[in-house]
């Protein structure tokens, strides 16, 4: 492995990505979004208003039937009131689905531009003749897209988490965020979703011709997300630390199978003919 | 001696369409090689076979004792590339550009970035970004960017596309002075073919695919001018198609053209001339590679 190439590309590629305005737009659009608009406008209706929607209760009665027995099930029963139990719920389990979108969205957006881009500036010709391995080019890509995420995602946890802690001491009188759950969310689960996404979006710019077309395929990976988020939502499946866990080594064993399978495909000359 | 470079019936598809047709071609170290061929002809393609970044479907080919198919990777650190879209980072500025390369290269040494850039007159432009550069000014940024590993063999595609004559003389000057010094085997693709004839030791001219005719232009001279047209500024004064026997045509202010059946026959005419009137130039007309070139393709396609 050659270190020094791996991070002149990585670096010359994060150099690329903070000069990319469309990327700018994704990195300040998406935690604006997703930790900053929407948890305080959920947080603010469940503080605020009075509960009298039957299928917001069915949900919460939903949630809480299928959180095993044990002292979080206990302490959200104690809470005083539904729209405590609204909060508590929506902090602690939907918005971490939400919060996902952060890490995916964004490694997707650098990631697919990281081959294609270079294919559209005629440079992918100048790496290749180059003495550094494909893999070596493939690692540089991936990181020059996780480290920019990673800080990304560690920001807007820190934001999400000032501002849902300012508008939620009032009624808990303790700090909800960070707890074990969130830890899980944004060191476990977060880098593994940004890593899985990265790979996949990687493998199909290296194949495809345009920015476009490589959005296009990548946006496949948003799907389970969104899938989460639903389940999340209806109650459906609830993200506990066991299932963080466990949904993050099921998605780690995927991420193995996608770089066996970059390896396999990705060898020089068939990457160099896609470009012609 | 055995060849450097070696090539034994290398062919390559792209889909259907046969880019190489069996081509076969030997490169002694050291030697300036001009590749000539009109666009699509196959150039661009033996340099990326010879550097084993797309694979030949048929043949088999040697760099340095080393199969391009199995050993890139030690071809490639011993080649320096120009392409002809040189291949740099618009966003980055030049020094940036040749300090990643530097890196990716494992030769990353400010010293020999700094020689180079004002050895090819861009040190005071290294901050600017490249997007920004003359067409001219990309290329040379490019020429650094495929010495800076100091190659054994170079390979430079249309090199002085978009330069101006300056910028022309100082990469010749230096592809030159490189190959007297450090003994570099130099491979160079160009349309400009008088701007070769100076700078090359042996041609190879490509058609279709396939090599219609190599050699020096020694060899190729004896081998396709069996006629020499000998242009003569004097101020001699014929009026008819033939003086002493021989062929000739009135250019005007030129002077005249004569037709000699080889070139034993030159000093004999330029001295009678010189015995009836004076001699400002004397010039063999098609003796020039591009007069070369339009020769062995016209021949070919017959």
């Amino acid at each position: 492995m050659n270190k020094q190439a791996i991070w002149a590309i990585a670096q010359k590629d994060i150099r690329g990505i903070t000069s990319n305005s469309q990327v700018w737009i994704g990195f300040i659009v998406t935690p604006l979004l997703f930790c900053i608009l929407l948890p305080v406008g959920l947080i603010l209706a469940a503080k605020y208003m009075v509960v009298a929607d039957q299928d917001l209760s069915a949900i919460l009665y939903k949630i809480l039937k299928n959180l095993p027995n044990g002292e979080l099930k206990h302490s959200i029963q104690m809470l005083p009131s539904i729209n405590h139990q609204i909060i508590f719920v929506g902090i602690n389990f939907f918005l971490g689905s939400l919060f996902l979108m952060v890490p995916c969205l964004n490694s997707m957006m650098i990631a697919t531009n990281s081959f294609v881009g270079e294919k559209e500036r005629r440079t992918l010709e100048s790496l290749l003749f180059a003495p550094i391995t494909v893999k070596d080019l493939f690692i540089g890509k991936v990181l020059a897209a996780f480290i920019p995420v990673m800080a990304l995602t560690a920001g807007s946890f820190i934001i999400f988490a000032i501002v849902a802690d300012a508008l939620t001491y009032s009624m808990f009188e303790k700090l909800l965020l960070p707890n074990t759950n969130w830890f899980l969310l944004i060191f476990w689960l977060s880098p593994i979703i940004s890593l899985l996404t990265i790979l996949f979006s990687v493998m199909v710019s290296a194949k495809v011709q345009s920015f476009q077309a490589a959005q296009q395929f990548g946006g496949v990976i948003i799907l389970p997300i969104i899938l989460l988020i639903i389940s999340q939502a209806s109650g459906f499946l609830i993200l506990q630390p066991l299932a963080v866990f466990l949904i993050g080594i099921g998605l780690l064993i995927v991420c193995i199978l996608f770089l066996w399978q970059i390896t396999k495909w990705n060898n020089r000359n068939i990457l160099f003919e896609k470009q012609l | 001696m055995n060849a450097f470079i070696k090539a034994d019936k290398v062919s390559k598809n792209f889909g259907a369409h046969k880019v190489l047709k069996e081509v076969s071609f030997k490169v002694d170290k050291g030697k300036v090689v001009g590749l000539l061929g009109p666009n699509g002809a196959g150039k661009t393609t033996i340099i990326r076979l010879l550097n084993g970044v797309i694979i030949a479907d048929g043949g088999s080919m040697e760099i340095g004792g080393w199969n391009p198919r199995v050993n890139g990777h030690e071809i490639r650190k011993m080649c320096g590339i120009l392409t002809d879209g040189a291949g740099m980072y618009f966003e980055m500025s030049g020094a940036e550009n040749l300090e990643f390369f530097a890196k990716i290269y494992g030769t990353y040494e400010k010293k020999r970035i700094q020689t180079l850039l004002e050895e090819f007159e861009l040190a005071e432009h290294q901050k600017k970004k490249v997007g920004l550069y003359s067409t001219g000014m990309k290329k040379r940024l490019g020429m650094i960017k495929a010495l800076l590993h100091r190659p054994q063999i170079l390979f430079l595609d249309e090199p002085t596309n978009g330069l101006d004559p300056e910028g022309i003389r100082l990469v010749y000057d230096y592809v030159s002075r490189l190959n007297h010094e450090e003994g570099t085997t130099i491979f160079l693709c160009s349309h400009i073919l008088h701007q070769l004839e100076d700078v090359c030791h042996s041609f190879m001219f490509l058609e279709n695919g396939s090599i219609l005719e190599s050699g020096t232009k020694q060899e190729l001279e004896e081998k396709y001018i069996n006629q020499v047209t000998l242009r003569v500024e004097t101020g001699l004064n014929i009026k008819s198609d033939l003086w002493n026997g021989l062929q000739v045509k009135n250019l005007g202010v030129k002077g005249f053209e004569f037709k000699l059946s080889n070139k034993g026959e030159i000093a004999p005419l330029l001295q009678k001339i010189a015995e009836e009137s004076w001699i400002h130039d004397v010039h063999i007309q098609n003796r020039d590679l591009e007069s070369l070139y339009f020769k062995i393709r016209g021949e070919s396609n017959e």
